[in-house]
């Protein structure tokens, strides 16, 4: 995340010069989204109404909302990633260093089952 | 390291720090949100033609922007407070390592398998050979095994220091008088820098922290110190 850029690749690029949504997980995904949604909404109600003021406020309201839905439906699902791949890690490495001792996680679920 | 006019998180290399980069990013999207929506409301403002003053009577969005602050608040404050007693938590350390500041450098004890005691001073700029970070390498690293929960006691012998290492999300000042702990886990090798975080004088700049964080099975071996 803060590795400095190698010299042949490009410079990174921030959205208004702070929010890091190249590096930062589901953070492009929910602003591409959010803006999605907002020009779908605010042109949508701006279709059936031809209010603009009022068209503009519901595509800031849409930007917004789907936005955090966006984000927060992509980070659970990240986290819940996150946890699995922590779990494996961890039973890789009990079973490389157990494999064929009393404590090979393998043999105790095998000898479990057969119970 | 942090690399030249760097502003985000350095990457971590401690469980905590993954979870606070992750806080980080979290708080960071709402703020970006509200900053968006506050932007947008002020133009609203400025751009309005409607003079009327006497409006009054606004019950519904009044109770709208006193619960949704609350609820945006409750999101940020739960993943927080989980943080803060993460940090907390003390996992059966299997190394004690003590700290202890001066003007202007560090002292380090490793006393629970022997009586290694060293100063880490800064490397002057003349001395300093190709390839060495100015104002950032000592003389002596503090070498650590990873993927082992080590314990920091942290002390100082005269003024108020702080012992911190971003990429460990560690931040701990060393207090005369007092004994402050902190405990990490380091998940990955390399060397890892740090500076003084609280104003200690003439040099307080200048009295890095250098972690060497090497496999376990190579610390065991014995004396990887370089004195």
């Amino acid at each position: 995340m803060a590795a400095p850029p190698e010299p042949g690749e490009p410079e990174e690029r921030k959205l208004l010069g702070f929010l890091d949504v190249e590096n930062t997980p589901c953070a492009r995904h929910s602003i591409l989204y959010g803006s999605l949604g907002s020009v779908v909404a605010g042109f949508g109600h701006f279709l059936f109404t031809s209010r603009i003021r009022r068209s503009c406020d519901v595509g800031v309201g849409g930007f917004i909302l789907v936005t955090l839905g966006c984000w927060f439906h992509c980070r659970y699902n990240y986290a819940k990633q996150r946890i699995q791949e922590r779990i494996a890690r961890e039973e890789i490495k009990k079973k490389i260093l157990y494999e064929g001792t009393h404590l090979d996680p393998e043999r105790k679920h095998n000898g479990s089952s057969s119970n | 390291m942090a690399h030249a006019a760097q502003v985000g998180l350095q990457d971590a290399t401690s469980p905590i720090m993954e979870e606070l980069i992750t806080f980080h990013d979290h708080a960071l999207m709402i703020i970006f949100l509200i900053c968006f929506l506050v932007l947008y409301a002020l133009f609203l403002t400025l751009t309005t033609k409607l003079t009327n003053t006497n409006i009054s009577d606004a019950q519904e969005m009044e109770t709208i922007w006193t619960i949704l602050p609350a609820i945006i608040l409750v999101l940020i404050a739960l993943p927080s407070l989980r943080i803060l007693y993460m940090t907390d938590e003390v996992n059966d350390p299997s190394l004690t390592i003590k700290s202890i500041g001066h003007q202007w450098y560090w002292t380090y004890e490793y006393t629970d398998y022997g009586g290694l005691i060293f100063n880490s001073y800064m490397l002057p700029p003349l001395f300093l050979e190709p390839g060495d970070l100015r104002l950032l390498d000592v003389d002596n690293r503090v070498v650590l095994p990873i993927e082992t929960p080590i314990r920091m006691m942290i002390t100082s012998q005269d003024v108020l220091h702080s012992w911190a290492v971003p990429t460990l999300g560690l931040k701990t000042d060393a207090i005369p008088g007092r004994l402050n702990q902190t405990t990490f886990t380091a998940t990955r090798p390399g060397v890892y820098y740090g500076q003084c975080s609280e104003i200690c004088g003439a040099n307080h700049s200048f009295m890095p922290i250098v972690l060497e964080l090497i496999p376990l099975k190579i610390f065991e071996m014995g004396p990887v110190f370089t004195l």
